[in-house]
């Protein structure tokens, strides 16, 4: 049996995305735990592990955020494939190795078919990570992306997510991290995913650079090599504020390098649509648009 | 240092100080003749001095080389060492200098500056003053105008005075200065060099000040060309201060600081990933708009009518710069 599992926040979001996407995904043995959040998401989610642990006949449990949606009809297969090597603990549809922080993604990234879909200017569709350079996967990661976890039926019964990292953010990296300490390996398969997301990444930085620290604190040693001695933090830190300001120049400068191509854009747009013919025609796009109202249809004039 | 009590004596030679001089390190010179060296022409006056010279290696080298060849000129009065990609817009500049400089102690001139500056970035410290428009060429060019070239139109925090650190593309240095600080050539090719010279001139006893004078800076939006380099600079600068003026220094133990400054790089950059989702979106949005246009009927049926338009004597392109910014009589 393969369960299926999901910590809703948000019910429309569940009912809209994560819930076709485990109907299209399921088996007519499938059980599905939907469990309202509890905050942490650690803790849901170690709810979730403790009802599908009792399942004798529990073949994997796959953990999907209310926004994340499955479009991949082979997809129990595929879990199947991945789970068949034992030592494999924990499968994704993305992950990196050489992750050394909560953000993973800046780590070499492995994804297969993940797609990204907003809502924002009109709405479209994009690449997960399309900033990175992605490997194809099957591959063996580190970390696996928190928004689709494969869970084998050992760490099912023998892992569970932390509960004190009331942040949120890095679940995934820690629980990854816990899955290799135990012993398993994690793999990135080519499970075809779309996240229904903002563009808008994160929208609580701050929270998220205390939870990048905590992840540090706990995982000293074993995300990043620590230094000996206080000299040598002195070097870290250093390198690490250089780096820091270096960061935000390079976004500053990126965000002026992006706004100048809209500015670029709108401008002729607003070329287009100053000219007489422009506005001599406006009133046959207006009639073409009440016709398109009309009929349904969203052809040329 | 202590060269400032040094030249209180020979201030009494005031009257012998006749003229400002401008000097450009030029490592292209077509830059320089379309930016540099038209703001200089406005700027100068009958007597002045102008030196462009081609660079003798890294900035901190090159600015040195006029330093040495300006140091213990009689009549001197100012040195304005000018970017070749910068654009001196008033013409009042030189009087505009004389005052800022009619104090003794001030040592320093510029038209963009900063206080409670931490390191070579010291855009991310509190900017008083930033008289500047950086105009770039980028997407069919524009003009970022700083948040005092406008005055009239400034933020309360917008002012002119002393500040710690001046934005070295363009500085105005008093003779005292040219006479005895020098640029540091250990630290590298170009990053960091005028916060260090700032903090050079302030260990001399010296004061570093923003003055009302503007200028235009043609530079790519690309602030940070170099990562490496200037992380290289900016490691430098923290080791060559070590906390004094409270250059490099921070809250927390080294520990903290390391921990919390990575934490923040991975921050800015997912804040650079997301904004540049953000434009992606809007660039396909506004990419569907232009199809509309271009693809309707009637835009095909009016095809004419444009190409009509494309053959009529070309209007005059708009200017850039706003120039009735650049006479206006506003100030700090």
């Amino acid at each position: 049996l393969i369960a299926f599992g999901s910590s809703i926040s948000g019910a429309e979001a569940y009912r809209r995305y994560a819930q076709p996407g485990i109907r299209l995904a399921a088996e007519p043995d499938s059980q599905v735990l939907a469990f309202a959040a509890v905050e942490p998401v650690g803790r849901t989610y170690n709810l979730i592990l403790e009802a599908a642990a009792t399942r004798n006949d529990l073949e994997a449990l796959v953990l999907v955020h209310p926004h994340t949606e499955i479009v991949d009809p082979g997809f129990c297969a595929k879990v199947r494939e991945a789970l068949a090597d034992t030592e494999v603990g924990v499968v994704g549809c993305a992950g990196a190795r050489g992750a050394q922080s909560i953000a993973w993604w800046e780590a070499e990234v492995v994804c297969g078919r993940v797609r990204q879909r907003y809502e924002e200017y009109g709405g479209g569709e994009i690449e997960s990570l399309s900033w990175a350079r992605r490997q194809a996967p099957p591959a063996e990661v580190e970390v696996v992306d928190g928004q689709l976890l494969v869970l084998s039926p050992w760490i099912v019964r023998n892992v569970r997510f932390d509960e004190t990292l009331l942040l949120g953010h890095g679940f995934d990296v820690d629980f990854s991290l816990q899955v290799r300490n135990a012993g398993r390996t994690l793999m990135v398969a080519d499970l075809h995913v779309a996240h229904h997301r903002s563009l808008e990444l994160i929208n609580d930085v701050e929270v998220w650079v205390e939870a990048h620290i905590r992840m540090a604190d706990k995982w000293n040693g074993t995300l990043r090599e620590e230094p000996a001695d206080e000299p040598g933090w002195k070097r870290r830190a250093r390198r690490a504020e250089a780096r820091r300001e270096a960061a935000r120049a390079i976004a500053m400068s990126e965000s002026l390098k992006l706004d100048a191509r809209v500015l670029e854009l709108e401008r002729e747009l607003e070329q287009n649509t100053s000219t007489v013919s422009w506005r001599l025609t406006a009133p046959l796009r207006a009639l073409n648009r009440v016709r398109r109202k009309l009929t349904g249809h969203g052809e040329d004039e | 240092l202590g060269f400032c009590e040094a030249f209180t004596l020979v201030r009494d030679a005031a009257k012998a100080l006749i003229m400002i001089a401008f000097g450009s390190s030029i490592t292209e010179p077509d830059v320089y003749r379309q930016c540099a060296e038209i703001g200089i022409k406005r700027a100068m006056e009958p007597d002045s001095e102008i030196r462009p010279m081609p660079s003798v290696g890294s900035i901190f080298r090159s600015y040195n080389a006029l330093l040495d060849e300006f140091a213990g000129r009689e009549g001197l009065e100012a040195l304005v060492l000018v970017h070749q990609d910068a654009e001196i817009v008033d013409p009042d500049f030189c009087a505009i200098v004389r005052r800022a400089l009619a104090e003794p102690k001030v040592g320093l001139v510029g038209c963009v500056g900063a206080i409670g500056v931490r390191s070579i970035a010291w855009w991310e410290a509190s900017v008083t003053c930033a008289s500047f428009i950086n105009r770039y060429d980028e997407h069919g060019g524009g003009d970022l105008p700083s948040f005092s070239w406008a005055w009239n139109d400034a933020p309360a925090y917008a002012r002119v005075g002393e500040v710690e650190t001046l934005d070295g593309f363009v500085l105005v240095l008093s003779p005292r200065v040219v006479d005895n600080v020098r640029f540091d050539e250990s630290l590298g090719q170009f990053h960091g060099y005028d916060l260090d010279f700032c903090l050079q001139v302030r260990d001399g006893g010296l004061k570093v000040m923003t003055a009302d004078f503007r200028a235009i800076h043609y530079r790519q939006l690309e602030m940070v060309p170099d990562p490496e380099q200037w992380i290289d600079a900016h490691v430098k600068v923290a080791e060559k201060w070590d906390g004094r003026f409270g250059i490099g220094a921070g809250p927390g133990s080294w520990r903290d600081r390391a921990l919390r400054a990575e934490a923040d790089t991975e921050a800015a950059l997912m804040l650079a990933h997301m904004n540049s989702l953000e434009s992606d979106a809007r660039v396909l949005e506004l990419k569907r708009a232009l199809a509309e246009t271009t693809e309707s009927i009637s835009w095909r049926m009016t095809a004419p009518l444009r190409w009509l338009s494309r053959s009529a004597p070309k209007r005059r392109r708009p200017e850039l710069t706003p120039r009735s910014l650049i006479t206006n009589a506003d100030g700090p």
